[in-house]
């Protein structure tokens, strides 16, 4: 084969995308060395594109061993070398390096942002022999075949070197912070216990912890304070209004029943009617933490879900990048193209006629930048398979905000009336939409609410039928879910679009939190106490923030990765002593955590038998097979026992059957779909399904 | 010492960091009870045991209160 163009790329789709589209044909060949996929495309020259598999290199110690710190001390190796079950991807390596030798021309396509930038340099730096610095890049924002023709004809003449060293920092300096952290908590629990759990904090996890525990300790010690509502019914053309009492808190029972009384038996007076229009912007467009908060409130999906799902539909050329934190939409993308492509879909081709028939297509654009790509947006692209249902939700979603950005203002009025109740005033409030604009477009994910009054008129006298309180309490603040934790750690400044939504995920893997509406552990509150107590500069969201901010410069070459990396260095030396100092201390705290955590795991309920026992996940001595027993089992006092699965992970649902009041538990079995079961022998569900 | 309610180190009135807290705002949510439904000290502690919008903390703090027939400090 002569001499070829050798292309890289992060992921095999996105290897089989671009070989397909360079190809003059269209139709890529696709080999496999050792396992390893790559494609060889026939244009003004062979072209030969072989994919990565993320990161294929990672930040390690330089010396070798696990059970030590502090470090400071790294090199970027293979992953192989530094992670266990990474085997893998030698093979590919080798491969990767064996074509690189074949070639005279190498293109890093990978994602055109800081992972992306770090995967193609270091593969181009350590696997093709140090052809980073001839080599060329493609940008694009989405893998049609358009902007990938373009893509490749026009490159950029050399990597973004400033990305990249801010990449590379921005993986050292959690590296440092994690494996130092990490290290110092997880062996002082070991070494104190003699038993081994993964204790991690980092850089980001730690502030964000801290941000969920305030909450929990808001919650958990709040206490309600009582006041009262008034709505008084009011009949008007044979129908019922509820009216609102001027005064939407009332702070004593004393002035309630004033007020009842003052109204009781009398009828009300039309005192004034205001009459407002006002317009209601259509939406921006997404950017990537806006889709993830959409899709949480929309569907219920966590920001990490919806994250993988955006990645697919981009792998699939039907959205464009979606790491994205841009709030723009340049014409460049060809809003007119994407709305005709649009058009072939039934449900969207009103739609999209309706804002092609538009002089100007204007975007309602909002602040966000991203210097590397637009916010998401649909490529015109109708899908090659048939979507699975999350994928169709989401590529939906972003269709009808694409359309919607494009929209007329929607006209909306507001009604309030004011009636006077000898001398006590209550408001009736109407709201009508005058002209939709752009919420048809977004509809179902947009719905406005249509209040409509009867023709009233100032001074008019009207029935009421009733005045009644309402007992209501103040009530804790809301429990942070993934979606408001994401945008709170957006809204302060820490982590990155790529990073935020495996932070939380990490969060919930070490068993810091539990539940949709984030519950903090007690192993939560440990971890964070302990970090408090002994280091609080490592949970300080300035710092934290700081940092970003700095890392943020190294990307405008305004700052230098040597200073980030010897200050951090600087921030952790007394950091870590101190926790080496106080490590046994630390390490009984943690340990009984730990502990309660992995006993609170087996708790199931209380035993509905005895009534006094508790019910746990035990372990036959006889048999090592697990069921549920009574603990009233040891006193002799309950024989209380009931199977379970013996494969996958059983966790206490935390709720009674809602047919025979008995705890219940949730199943997970690898391959199967989770299910939650009642096991009580008895319970009427069981009868039912028979 | 240990907290009167869990096992933690106490620090104020007998109870832990945690626990003092929602001891703290038990107090201080108090006045707020008295002027709204004219209720004793007694009545509101059993109001907030019950109240589903308590925390878990607070209703620990108001049913160990009660237990321990708790005076208010100062009333």
């Amino acid at each position: 084969m002569e001499r070829y163009t050798l292309i890289i790329t992060e992921k095999p789709d996105a290897a089989y995308r671009i070989a397909s589209a360079l190809d003059l044909n269209g139709k890529a060949k696709k080999v496999e060395d050792n396992g390893v996929p790559y494609y060889v495309a026939e244009r003004d020259k062979p072209i030969v594109v072989v994919p990565a598999i993320g990161h294929l290199y990672t930040v390690a110690e330089e010396n070798i061993g696990r059970n030590y710190y502090p470090v400071f001390n790294f090199r970027w190796v293979p992953r192989y070398i530094a992670e266990r079950g990474a085997k893998q991807i030698r093979v590919w390596l080798e491969t990767i390096s064996k074509l690189a030798q074949g070639a005279d021309t190498y293109i890093d396509a990978c994602d055109y942002d800081i992972e992306g930038s770090i995967i193609g340099y270091c593969i181009l730096k350590y696997a093709c022999g140090g052809k980073e610095n001839v080599a060329r890049r493609m940008k694009y924002s989405t893998l049609t075949k358009e902007e990938l023709e373009q893509a490749y004809e026009k490159p950029l003449p050399k990597l973004d070197f400033a990305l990249i060293e801010a990449g590379r920092t921005r993986h050292e300096v959690d590296w440092l912070y994690g494996v130092n952290l990490t290290r110092a908590l997880t062996l002082a629990a070991k070494d104190w216990s003699g038993k081994y759990a993964t204790l991690s904090t980092g850089r980001v996890q730690g502030p964000t912890l801290r941000f969920l525990v305030a909450r929990e300790k808001a919650i958990r010690s709040f206490v309600p304070t009582p006041y009262w509502e008034i709505k008084a019914e009011i009949e008007i053309d044979g129908k019922i209004f509820e009216a609102e009492y001027e005064r939407d808190v009332i702070e004593t029972k004393g002035e309630v029943e004033a007020v009842l009384s003052a109204c009781k038996g009398n009828d009300g007076i039309v005192e004034s009617i205001e009459e407002k229009r006002f317009q209601q912007m259509p939406p921006t467009p997404f950017d990537i933490g806006a889709l993830q908060s959409e899709a949480y409130s929309l569907f219920g999906y966590t920001p990490r879900r919806t994250l993988d799902i955006a990645q697919r539909l981009y792998l699939d050329a039907l959205i464009s990048y979606p790491r994205t934190s841009s709030q723009k939409l340049p014409p460049a993308i060809n809003y007119e193209g994407i709305l005709k492509s649009l058009s072939a879909v039934p449900e969207y081709n009103r739609f999209a006629a309706e804002l092609l028939a538009k002089k100007e297509l204007k975007p309602n654009e909002g602040k966000k930048e991203d210097p590397a790509h637009p916010a998401i947006y649909p490529t015109g692209n109708l899908p090659e398979r048939i979507l699975e249902e999350p994928e169709r939700r989401i590529w939906d979603l972003v269709v009808r905000r694409f359309m919607a950005v494009f929209g007329e203002p929607a006209i909306r009025q507001s009604v309030k009336v004011c009636v006077n109740v000898n001398g006590h005033r209550f408001i009736l409030r109407g709201r009508q939409t005058i002209k939709e604009g752009w919420l048809r477009f977004y509809e179902p994910y947009v719905r406005a609410e249509e209040v409509l009054l009867p023709r009233i008129e100032k001074g008019q006298q009207l029935r009421i039928v009733r005045v009644i309180s309402e007992d209501k309490f103040t009530k804790p603040p809301p429990r942070y879910n993934p979606g408001s934790l994401l945008r709170k750690m957006e809204e302060v400044g820490i982590g990155t679009k790529a990073t935020r939504a495996d932070i939380i995920q990490t969060l919930y893997d070490r068993k810091y939190v539990r539940d949709e509406r984030m519950v903090v552990t007690d192993l939560g509150f440990e971890v964070l106490e302990v970090l408090k107590r002994h280091c609080p500069t490592i949970v300080s969201i300035k710092l934290t923030r700081n940092l970003e901010e700095r890392m943020d410069k190294i990307q405008a070459n305004l700052e230098k990765r040597e200073n980030v990396l010897s200050d951090v260095i600087e921030i952790l030396k007394p950091v870590v002593e101190e926790l080496k100092s106080k490590e046994n201390i630390i390490g009984e705290q943690l340990s009984k955590a730990v502990r309660k955590a992995r006993l609170e795991e087996r708790i199931i309920g209380q035993c509905p038998i005895c009534g006094t026992g508790t019910l746990m996940v035990l372990y036959s001595r006889k048999t090592g097979k697990r069921f549920i027993g009574c603990t009233n089992y040891f006193k002799k006092k309950c024989n209380a026992a009931f199977p379970l699965p013996q494969r996958g992970f059983v966790r206490p649902l935390g709720k009674k059957c809602p047919k025979c009041g008995w705890p219940t538990v949730h199943i997970r079995i690898k391959g199967k779909r989770p299910w939650n079961l009642c096991f009580n022998p008895g319970c009427p569900s069981k009868e039912d399904r028979t | 010492m240990k907290c009167s309610i869990c096992q933690r180190e106490a620090l104020h009135n007998g109870f832990c960091e945690l626990h003092a807290k929602a001891y703290e705002n038990i107090v201080k949510k108090y006045e707020f009870w008295k002027k709204a439904l004219n209720i004793s000290w007694k009545e509101y502690l059993r109001e907030v045991a019950k109240n589903p919008f308590t925390g878990e903390w607070a209703k620990e703090v108001a049913e160990h209160l009660i237990k321990t027939s708790g005076e208010q400090s100062g009333t």
